[in-house]
């Protein structure tokens, strides 16, 4: 190759390289530009909220809202009741899930189509008509104000997704893994425990981020709120909701992005976490030993 | 069907029995006085099609039914191919990839009443961030009222669903791609594919099962559309953007039509099983599910 | 002998307050928003301590009125006594009552107690001719103005709408000050405004023996005396369609516009420190067609008894207790709230601390409720969608009351 089209080579080169930076800096943005504005408004004072023309940078920043919120011991205990019940619905429900996927994608029971779709059932009804038959149970049973009354509905809906998902990845495992374990004298439960789950990694590590952040776990707000009525068992987004100003028509704004913010940062880490995991399971490789 | 595959069977619907319970006992209650519901009248009495009759000539549920088919049939195509991109970018390594995915996961991660109060705001006329940036850039020349005018609360829905799903669509893409094996691309590279093949024969292909998976789920989903409709628009303007959800949502819980709003379900349930069963069939290879 | 005598003894005196107080200390609840001024949970505390065999906890729920509602229909739905207590916004009353969810009150509740309280909120209180609900406190529209540029151009606060226009479209100078902003987007506010304006023009929905009058000549011209404050006088910017209260109070604070229609609750925000019109507000009336006297919407809270609740002696109590006299002067200092009772209006305290209460009581003597029927919800929702549409300049106000009357003539056959 003549040296001028190495040069042209490498100058191409460079602009590919550029432009994908660039891409990846407005996808960022893109993503972050109303959370950046929450996190630009939670350190505003009221009035510069409402200030025109926009204030991008605020001129005095104010901690005032953090500082509220930290301070409150039943943000708090809301903040710690969204992280156990949101880890507890991921827990059952990748574990319900794994079970059913497996059982789904492996063997070979009659009727299969039709229960994975009869698994779809409960996302094809509007939230609210399960708000208050489950309400009338959970009254009923004295389950109001516990956990379990939200872990259970949470559970159930996000039951569908995970069970697709799981399955969906099953069915990339060769059966030739199975097989031959089988032949080993494997159990099934043994080859789901020694063999498959390792290997489901990413699918899992998926599985769990869209339930923990879903609308099903974290951020649910209606079964939540009508659930939980006492203040020190609510949920952190209807924590929220109640964060009020000084008369029933005002918005706290900074308080409530304040608390966004907040509420943001365990997902975040969530995310990290079993993010790393997602790219740990990559090393299909081992798959051909 | 030898002793062996019997008690397989049965091994196999014990797996799934613990997700059949809680969905039987947290769903099945409530679906089954659901469609009692819609048969009967206020008064108590069985009343037949009577409701389904009433349905099929209410105009605002025709026009709520179409502005649902309308978002969902706008924003998830836009939803699947952005993320489609936004996946395949971030499945490349470079410097700070889980910074950027971890972004990226973001929209999906803030509550959704919070996040729409929040674009509720950007997209007002006075002091939103929105016309602010249009007015600065000179790519109008007064505010516009985004969530005033029919056309435009339109697109601000989209925005903001595509904005707040798309993530969703990443994830399980990426997901999907992790499970490609990397020597499919090495085997066709030394044929001297490019990019473009890499993607139309292996990577497409492959990733049809997540793509699936990703349709059926984000349909279902936008199609009950609400939260975000009502703190944004509240249906208006001038009812323009109001969902099924919503409509269902005041039926039962602020006329107090208990009935008709069990109709409501009852036809949207229909319609949404109906797409799933088609979607399923036309895209689902035979190779899924099957031993 | 002794031993077996002085266990018994012991158990008694352990065993018998628990059995007093398991018998006798009641709990009542009812749902609220969390009232940050504190005024609520004070009443409270102070009825316990004059009442030690009744509990009562106020349940916190968001600002939102629409959430809150849904939670209390779902308690009811349930057939549970969760809430014993329903403070009630004045439209949920017909609704409620239709459903047998409430308790009439007309048994302790007299004519005579009623007169000293606000004729609009008790009327807006009772259903077919049975009261369930104590008005708590009340919230009408208001006119506040920009007395500042009022007096520097000469002119005395519009009586009339043709005074109104006039005034506004002198004073304004957009895009900086708009003559008018109000509640125009499509939510119940809306239709508090265009309750106003009809009535203000002599039309109505309803008229006394309940019959479907909204298609009317009056109601015409009030329809599109809405549409002409936009786009043919255009006092009123396009924006107008996605407003509710915070955003006209925002704008009007800033002092962005000359008029604005909002409720009571502005007044003090607008009246403090760091506010850009801080003493150069006035409020009034509103405008009216020549010859025809003005309405304000009633807003406004009120108790009412839940059908489930299993203490309903209780209930009865602390309603007494927290509509009183000094319950309500309390609540009114520390939450802010615009009393129900008319004598409160010539308290001293707070005529010292409100002057503007004097002004704001005569509004209020001619405020009306909303019209009371069971199917209020689903009537207004139609009358939104009909006035936005106007207001957008996609439909004509004659095709639009004809319409909306239509649906709602289908809606009040079913």
């Amino acid at each position: 190759m003549s040296i001028e089209k190495r040069k042209k080579n490498a100058v191409w080169r460079k602009l590919k390289i550029s432009f994908f930076y660039l891409l990846i800096i407005f996808i960022v943005f893109f993503h972050l530009a109303p959370f950046l504005w929450q996190v630009i408004s939670s350190l505003k004072n009221a009035e510069e909220i409402y200030s025109i023309p926009v204030k991008y940078f605020p001129s005095s920043v104010s901690w005032d809202s953090y500082k509220h919120l930290i301070t409150s011991p039943v943000f708090l205990k809301n903040f710690f009741n969204s992280i156990i019940i949101s880890l507890a619905t991921t827990f059952f429900c990748l574990v319900f899930a794994t079970l059913s996927a497996y059982s789904l994608s492996r063997i070979n029971i009659k009727f299969k189509n039709l229960l994975q779709l009869l698994l779809l059932l409960a996302c094809l009804f509007p939230q609210i008509i399960f708000l208050v038959p489950l309400y009338e149970f959970m009254a009923k049973f004295h389950f109001i104000n516990k956990s379990f009354a939200l872990v259970l509905p949470y559970v159930t809906f996000s039951l569908p997704l995970a069970i697709w998902m799981m399955a969906g990845f099953f069915q990339t495992i060769p059966k030739e893994l199975e097989e031959q374990a089988m032949i080993d004298g494997f159990s099934r439960m043994k080859i789901l425990w020694k063999i498959i789950l390792p290997l489901s990694w990413p699918a899992l590590a998926t599985c769990a981020i869209l339930i923990f952040i879903g609308p099903f776990a974290w951020n649910e707000f209606l079964f939540a709120l009508t659930f939980m009525t006492r203040d020190m068992s609510r949920t952190v987004p209807v924590a929220i909701a109640l964060l009020s100003g000084a008369s029933m028509y005002e918005v706290p704004w900074s308080r409530i992005c304040a608390a966004c913010v907040l509420a943001t940062l365990p997902v975040v880490i969530f995310v990290v976490l079993f993010q790393r995991k997602i790219i740990a399971g990559l090393t299909r490789g081992a798959l051909k030993g | 069907m030898s002793g062996k595959d019997i008690s397989e069977q049965k091994f196999g619907l014990f797996l799934i029995l613990p997700s059949l319970i809680i969905l039987g006992v947290v769903a099945l209650y409530p679906l089954f006085r659901n469609l009692l519901l819609s048969f009967m009248g206020s008064d108590g009495q069985f009343a037949g099609l009577h409701n389904f009759l009433l349905l099929l000539q209410d105009g605002r549920f025709k026009k709520s039914f179409l502005n649902t088919l309308l978002i969902s049939g706008i924003s998830v195509p836009i939803q699947l191919s952005l993320g489609l991109f936004f996946a395949v970018v971030l499945h490349k390594k470079f410097l700070g990839r889980e910074v950027v995915r971890t972004a990226v996961f973001l929209p999906w991660a803030l509550p959704t009443a919070i996040i729409a109060v929040t674009w509720k705001w950007i997209f007002n006329d006075f002091y939103g961030v929105f016309n602010d940036l249009l007015l600065r850039l000179n790519l109008i020349n007064e505010p516009l009222a985004w969530l005033g005018r029919p056309n435009l609360a339109f697109f601000c829905i989209i925005f903001a669903e595509v904005w707040k799903c798309t993530p969703f669509v990443v994830v399980i893409l990426l997901a999907g791609l992790q499970s490609i094996p990397s020597d499919l691309y090495e085997a066709i590279s030394v044929d001297g594919a490019n990019a473009w093949q890499n993607f139309k024969l292996i990577t497409l292909p492959l990733l049809k099962p997540a793509l699936l998976v990703a349709l059926i789920f984000r349909s279902i989903q936008t199609f009950g559309i609400f939260d975000s409709i009502w703190i944004l628009t509240g249906g208006g303007p001038g009812g323009s953007t109001e969902s099924v959800s919503l409509y269902i949502y005041d039926t039962v819980f602020r006329y107090l039509k208990f009935n008709y709003g069990a109709t409501l379900v009852v036809f949207n349930f229909v319609i949404s099983l109906t797409f799933v069963l088609i979607v399923y069939y036309m895209f689902a290879t035979r190779r899924q599910f099957e031993y | 002998m002794i031993k077996k005598l002085f266990v018994a003894v012991i158990s008694l005196i352990v065993v018998f307050p628990l059995l007093v107080y398991a018998d006798e200390q009641v709990k009542i609840t009812f749902l609220w928003w969390p009232d940050p001024g504190g005024g609520f949970e004070e009443v409270i505390k102070d009825f316990e301590k004059e009442n030690s065999d009744i509990r009562v906890e106020m349940i916190k729920g968001p600002t939102s009125t629409d959430t809150r509602e849904m939670m209390y229909i779902t308690g009811f739905l349930a057939g549970r006594s969760d809430y014993d207590m329903v403070l009630m916004d004045i439209v949920w009353l017909p609704k409620f009552a239709k459903q047998g969810w409430l308790v009439p009150l007309d048994e302790w509740f007299s004519k005579e107690e009623k007169s000293k309280f606000l004729p609009g909120d008790i009327e807006g209180s009772i259903y077919k001719g049975r009261t369930y609900r104590v008005p708590l406190q009340t919230d009408a529209g208001i006119l506040y103005y920009r007395k500042d540029l009022l007096e520097a151009g000469e002119y005395a606060s519009p009586k009339t709408w043709k005074e109104f226009i006039e005034i506004a479209g002198k004073l304004q100078n957009k895009p900086d000050i708009w003559g008018f902003v109000f509640q125009g987007k499509q939510y119940e506010g809306l239709i508090c405004n265009f309750l106003e304006i009809l009535w203000s023009f002599g039309g109505d929905v309803f008229d006394e023996e309940g019959n479907l009058v909204l298609n009317s000549q009056e109601g015409i011209e009030a329809l599109k005396f809405m549409y002409d404050l936009v786009h043919t006088y255009q006092v009123t910017p396009e924006g107008v369609v996605t407003y509710e209260e915070e955003e006209t109070r925002h704008i009007f604070q800033e002092g962005r516009a000359v008029f604005c229609r909002n409720w009571p609750y502005m007044w003090k925000l607008a009246q403090e420190e760091n506010s850009p019109v801080k003493g150069k507000i006035g409020m009034s009336v509103l405008p009216s067609k020549k010859g025809i006297q003005s309405h304000s919407t009633l807003g406004g809270w009120g108790f009412g008894i839940s059908k489930f609740s299993k203490n309903k002696e209780a209930c009865i109590r602390f309603i007494e207790y927290i509509t009183s006299y000094e319950s309500q002067k309390k609540l009114h200092f520390k939450s802010g709230i615009v009393p129900t009772r008319r004598a409160l209006f010539k308290d001293k305290d707070i005529l010292k601390q409100n002057p503007f209460y004097s002004d704001l009581y005569k509004i209020l003597l001619s405020a009306k409720p909303r019209p009371v029927h069971p199917d209020y919800s689903q009537v207004s929702d139609v009358l939104r969608r009909f006035v936005h549409r106007v207001l957008l300049g996609e439909l004509s106000a004659e095709k639009a009351l004809e319409s909306a009357e239509s649906e709602i003539e289908g809606i009040l056959r079913k």
